[in-house]
């Protein structure tokens, strides 16, 4: 891959180590206990540099963060108990609402779960359009976070840059399934619709393009020194850090960690294709940072890795008519696939008893969708467990010991959305 | 520091750097479009406002009132009314999407057997009444002309 040879990551400063990180925050504990005067100051829930609902209660210790009461649940719509009255096919628009910034994968994750579940199979085409689709969300998740996470450090203008080349991507998603940000584009068994006319050209065209683009941001941002200071050696957050407050996804990864669920538990058609996980080994801002830029580079190849091998056949699967959806093509002309569509809008899908936990890996770490099903139509409980919940619940450990100014960047820095942790 | 520190960060070179890609758009070709005045027409298959789609030439409406489109729908907002017309028929009294609770997903598209409603490329419908939100028939199948898209092709 031409793009990873660019990467000029030669720190300007010897970065802290962990053992100078662990001591940081030893020292801070000890603060908390020498019962010194803290003053709280409390960020949010309505500040733009929470990304957000979100609202943190910090106590400072002079510019020292020592304690964070962090304050989530302003977004609370009860997702989770709606899907207990709605049959499994008119849940997933709402899984849309969870991770608004890349819907599809959230559609995907629940799709997955709800497939396995009901032990039915998906095409190869339809697996392949899932893989494109969950990339494309990759990049666009990506260009929003770095977009926003640089105007963090004061930086306006890239912010715009940024948005101009995800319109590229909305752009795709709003020609392949008619909405740009809710794309409610899986189904059970496949995906709505299959790729329109020039949509393959037009995606292959803005992939071959990308990577030069992200060539472009590197130049204005890995050697901008603000940008340097203010991310490399800040915010150290363990690989045991990690594990222990159940932090996934690219912060995992910018510990060492090859943690990748579309590498250790394949789906869709992540098997075969050929891609790195990126991982980086210092674990703080600036190698989350990294580690996100070259997952950009990797989706672009994975991208144009399935257009090339894009199988033919069908997008949703036709063999198990009491669980999916008919073409709407045959719903017209043919008298059983309009029963079909019948009895799954009236009825709903038949399902056997049991429970399933499918975990996928979205741009911001591993979503699970565990399901309890008791026989019926209509899931008995759902729980979904989302990345940035987790995320979240780690900021008082993650701001621990850290300067009050760099924590609107390392808290950009692990990608909340919150959306995703309220539910 | 060595001497090239030195000159890089006595000439502001990140800046010069910075300002020569922010220079470079000065240039280049421009992405952005005067919205009101231009638009960017949506894709074919854009979900925006539905309509009811009648037969162009009796005029009759497609839908009979299967509520298939009002059942699917994830947060119930197509209210339908049918009665026994006069030749025996099932016949449409009112058809209402209430677009405050929409959420333009289009399974109501999806699921219709009839290609009765579609979701058109409106997307403009602001208003400061809360009242012009709640569709009814007539507004439906006024909307037509805004659909751009052939049908019954998936
Ligand atoms: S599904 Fe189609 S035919 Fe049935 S009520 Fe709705 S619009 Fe009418
Ligand atoms: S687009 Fe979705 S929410 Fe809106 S009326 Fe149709 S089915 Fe209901």
């Amino acid at each position: 891959m031409a793009g990873h040879e660019s990467h000029p990551t030669a720190p300007p400063k010897p970065r802290a180590t962990p053992e100078e990180m662990r001591e940081r925050k030893r020292l801070s504990r000890q603060r908390v206990s020498d019962d010194s005067e803290f003053i709280t100051v409390s960020m949010g829930p309505q500040h733009p540099s929470t990304h957000g609902v979100y609202q943190a209660v910090v106590d400072l210790d002079g510019e020292i963060v020592v304690n964070t009461r962090p304050n989530i649940g302003n977004l609370h719509r009860g997702v989770e108990k709606l899907a207990e009255v709605k049959s499994y096919h008119r849940f997933l628009p709402l899984t849309d609402r969870l991770d608004y910034i890349s819907s599809f994968a959230m559609n995907h994750a629940y799709a997955e779960a709800v497939e396995k579940l009901m032990d039915i199979e998906v095409p190869r085409r339809a697996r392949y359009i899932r893989t494109i689709g969950d990339e494309l969300c990759r990049l666009s998740n990506h260009l929003l976070w770095l977009g926003v996470h640089v105007m963090d450090f004061g930086a306006q203008t890239f912010f715009l840059i940024c948005f101009r080349d995800r319109e590229y991507v909305m752009d795709l998603w709003e020609m392949l399934c008619g909405a740009r940000l809710t794309h409610s584009y899986a189904r059970i068994g496949g995906v709505a619709a299959d790729l329109p006319d020039g949509w393959v050209e037009k995606c292959r065209a803005a992939m071959e393009f990308m990577p030069r683009r992200l060539a472009e941001y590197q130049r204005l941002v890995e050697k901008n020194r603000i940008f340097l200071k203010r991310t490399v050696g800040i915010g150290i957050f363990t690989r045991e850090d990690c594990v222990a407050w159940r932090v996934t996804g690219p912060s995992l990864r910018a510990t060492g960690m090859e943690r990748d669920l579309r590498k250790t538990e394949p789906y869709a058609a992540y098997d075969e294709v050929d891609f790195d996980v990126a991982v980086e080994y210092d674990a703080d801002v600036y190698s989350r940072y990294l580690v996100r830029m070259k997952e950009m580079y990797e989706s672009c190849r994975i991208i144009l890795q399935c257009l090339d091998q894009l199988p033919e056949g069908d997008y949703i699967n036709q063999d198990a008519p009491s669980q999916t959806f008919p073409r709407k093509k045959q719903v017209m002309r043919d008298s059983a696939a309009m029963v079909q569509d019948f009895m799954q809008t009236f009825r709903g899908p038949k399902v056997p008893k049991g429970e399933v936990y499918k975990a996928i890996e979205v741009p911001k770490g591993e979503m699970g969708v565990y399901i309890v099903s008791d026989g019926s139509s209509i899931p008995q409980r759902l729980h979904l467990v989302t990345p940035t919940f987790y995320h979240c619940q780690a900021t008082p450990a993650l701001f621990e010991g850290e300067m009050i100014s760099d924590v609107v960047g390392i808290f950009g820095s692990v990608d909340i959305v919150l959306g995703d942790s309220d539910r | 520091m060595g001497l090239k520190d030195i000159l890089k960060s006595s000439t502001f070179y990140e800046i010069l750097q910075g300002m020569s890609v922010t220079g470079s758009y000065f240039v280049g070709e421009k992405v952005t479009v005067e919205y009101p005045k231009e638009q960017i027409p949506p894709f074919e298959r854009f979900r925006g406002v539905q309509c009811l789609i009648s037969d162009p030439e009796t005029g009759e409406l497609n839908c009979d009132a299967c509520h298939i489109c009002a059942t699917i729908c994830p947060s119930n907002c197509i209210f339908i009314e049918s009665s026994e017309g006069p030749d025996g028929a099932k016949q449409l009294d009112s058809f209402v999407i209430d677009l405050t609770r929409c959420i333009f997903c289009g399974f109501c598209e999806e699921a219709c057997p009839r290609a009765a409603i579609a979701m058109t490329s409106a997307f403009e419908f602001c208003t400061y009444n809360k009242n012009d939100l709640i569709l009814t028939k007539d507004w439906l199948v006024e909307n037509q002309k805004n659909l751009h898209k052939e049908l019954r092709k998936r």
